[in-house]
């Protein structure tokens, strides 16, 4: 077990890992720029996830915390959920879910589904259910329609992980078919990243309308409940 | 966009001179004790009588109550703001709007949450102003943290600055190519493609140059390298240390047992 996991852990995943952490921070840093609804910050660590294998990804996840919280401390707490997203992608890529747009959908929502129950207890028992992010304006008002904390933390990251994860899985899927084969031959795990025949843009684009229609469903659910 | 990297002020004081696996235990333990406490007011004591002097015994007050302004109140005011508006509890309403009301429990409730963060943060930010983060790692190194945990996070704080300035460029060469950042919400969304392309590709094409670099000075090597700085480790600290690990398990001890 231990042997197979320290087989991940190459000189080139432990140069890999830094730059992935400080992907995940600048392109988080893009995305607030451009004042877009979602995080994007774990692109790195999906990507660790996906050519160094799930264990790279987790200690990818758990440390781009621990140093974003070097300048923004309100993160560290955050770190279980960083390594979860990094572990699942890693487990999904083994799995091979990482090999054409359909199942890196699926991966990206179930790396939503995982970060989602790990935030919860954090959320509800440092911050009382009311973080500081934006999305708490949703779970303040399921609060306020007298849903208990649980479950508005939990609905709250039902409707807002989904759209940020898979939109992460799929930008990392994209970056990793970008690379040149001899380069991604140089990471433990390439396997993972060989794509199945089939696999072109006709097929990204119908998956995409799928996820507009998916999301535009949520948001109509999500009203009707609100009613 | 660009932020300050490391928060460490060079300081002579006695703060500066605790080993740094003290100074984060102290740290850890501040913010364990202020969770755990069954009491009140245990958090708004601790930000009074521990962190404030803390920082003057440090020598860093100035910078302490800078970041304090700066970071720490907009974190904590907005928490506070969220949790007094919209905690559902209490009867006692002292305001209302609309569908928001503010009971005194819920003010407490803010109130109490709200210090625990600031609490948080002040701690952290305490021991990031006392610590220079490459002699944090080298101690820790020491002690048995195997080395490569070391380089990534000396080295992320390396790559981190000149990565947001190869975004800077980026946004700025495309932008001047005509990309659009700030218009409808679908030109933004497709704005990121461009952006994000040429910075993971660029950056990603150095990881094997770097590798080759640090596999010939010995990365993987599993000999144990001598430290040109020593950090020194006092009696007085292993006694802090101690003394830090027996008052939070006192504290969770004491919250099993009133609970």
């Amino acid at each position: 077990m231990f042997d197979k996991i320290k087989k991940d852990f190459t000189t080139m995943t432990w140069v890999l890992i830094p730059v992935a952490i400080a992907i995940n921070i600048a392109i988080g840093q893009i995305v607030v720029l451009l004042k877009l609804p979602v995080f994007l910050d774990s692109i790195g660590t999906v990507l660790v996830g996906i050519i160094c294998g799930p264990w790279a990804g987790a200690l990818t996840g758990a440390l781009a915390n621990t140093i974003w919280g070097l300048f923004n401390p309100d993160s560290l707490p955050w770190w279980p959920v960083a390594f979860f997203i990094g572990l699942v992608a890693g487990l999904c890529a083994n799995a091979g879910l990482f090999k054409n747009w359909w199942k890196v959908i699926l991966s990206g929502f179930l790396i939503a589904l995982t970060a989602a129950i790990v935030s919860t207890p954090i959320s509800v028992y440092l911050y009382g259910g009311i973080t500081a992010s934006g999305s708490s304006f949703i779970t303040a008002y399921l609060l306020q329609t007298g849903q208990g904390i649980w479950s508005a933390v939990v609905s709250t990251s039902f409707l807002t992980e989904p759209v940020d994860k898979i939109t992460t899985a799929m930008l990392a899927f994209a970056i990793v078919q970008g690379l040149s084969k001899r380069l991604v031959a140089r990471f433990p795990r390439p396997e993972n990243a060989e794509v199945e025949e089939g696999t072109n843009r006709t097929q990204l684009i119908i998956a995409l309308v799928v996820v507009v229609v998916v999301i535009a469903l949520g948001f109509l659910v999500r009203n009707m409940l609100a009613g | 966009m660009h932020e300050r990297l490391s928060y460490y002020v060079k300081r002579d004081s006695a703060l500066h001179r605790l080993n740094p696996l003290t100074k984060i235990i102290l740290a850890l333990s501040i913010v364990l004790v202020s969770i755990v406490s069954p009491w009140y007011w245990t958090a708004h004591i601790l930000l009074l009588l521990v962190i404030v002097p803390l920082s003057f015994a440090g020598r860093v007050s100035r910078e302490y109550f800078t970041s304090a302004i700066r970071l720490i109140l907009p974190a904590a005011g907005f928490i506070f703001l969220m949790q007094a508006f919209f905690q559902p509890i209490g009867n006692t309403v002292i305001f209302k709007y609309l569908f928001l009301d503010v009971t005194q429990e819920s003010l407490s409730f803010a109130f109490r949450i709200s210090t625990r963060i600031a609490v948080m943060i002040s701690a952290f930010t305490l021991f990031l102003l006392t610590t220079h983060p490459s002699e944090l790692m080298s101690d820790l190194t020491r002690r048995g943290l195997p080395p490569q945990f070391a380089y990534v996070i000396i080295s992320t704080l390396q790559i981190l600055p000149q990565m947001q300035a190869k975004a800077q460029t980026i946004i700025a060469a495309q932008r001047s190519r005509g990309l659009d950042t700030e218009s409808t919400f679908f030109k933004r969304a497709g704005s990121v493609v461009p952006l994000v392309g040429p910075l993971v590709f660029g950056s990603l094409v150095e990881v094997e140059e770097r590798a080759i670099a640090i596999e010939a000075r010995g990365f993987t090597s599993k000999s144990i390298k001598t430290s040109l700085h020593e950090i020194p480790d006092s009696l007085s600290d292993k006694i802090i240390r101690w003394v830090l690990i027996l008052l939070v398990l006192l504290s969770i001890a004491l919250k099993i047992w009133l609970s």
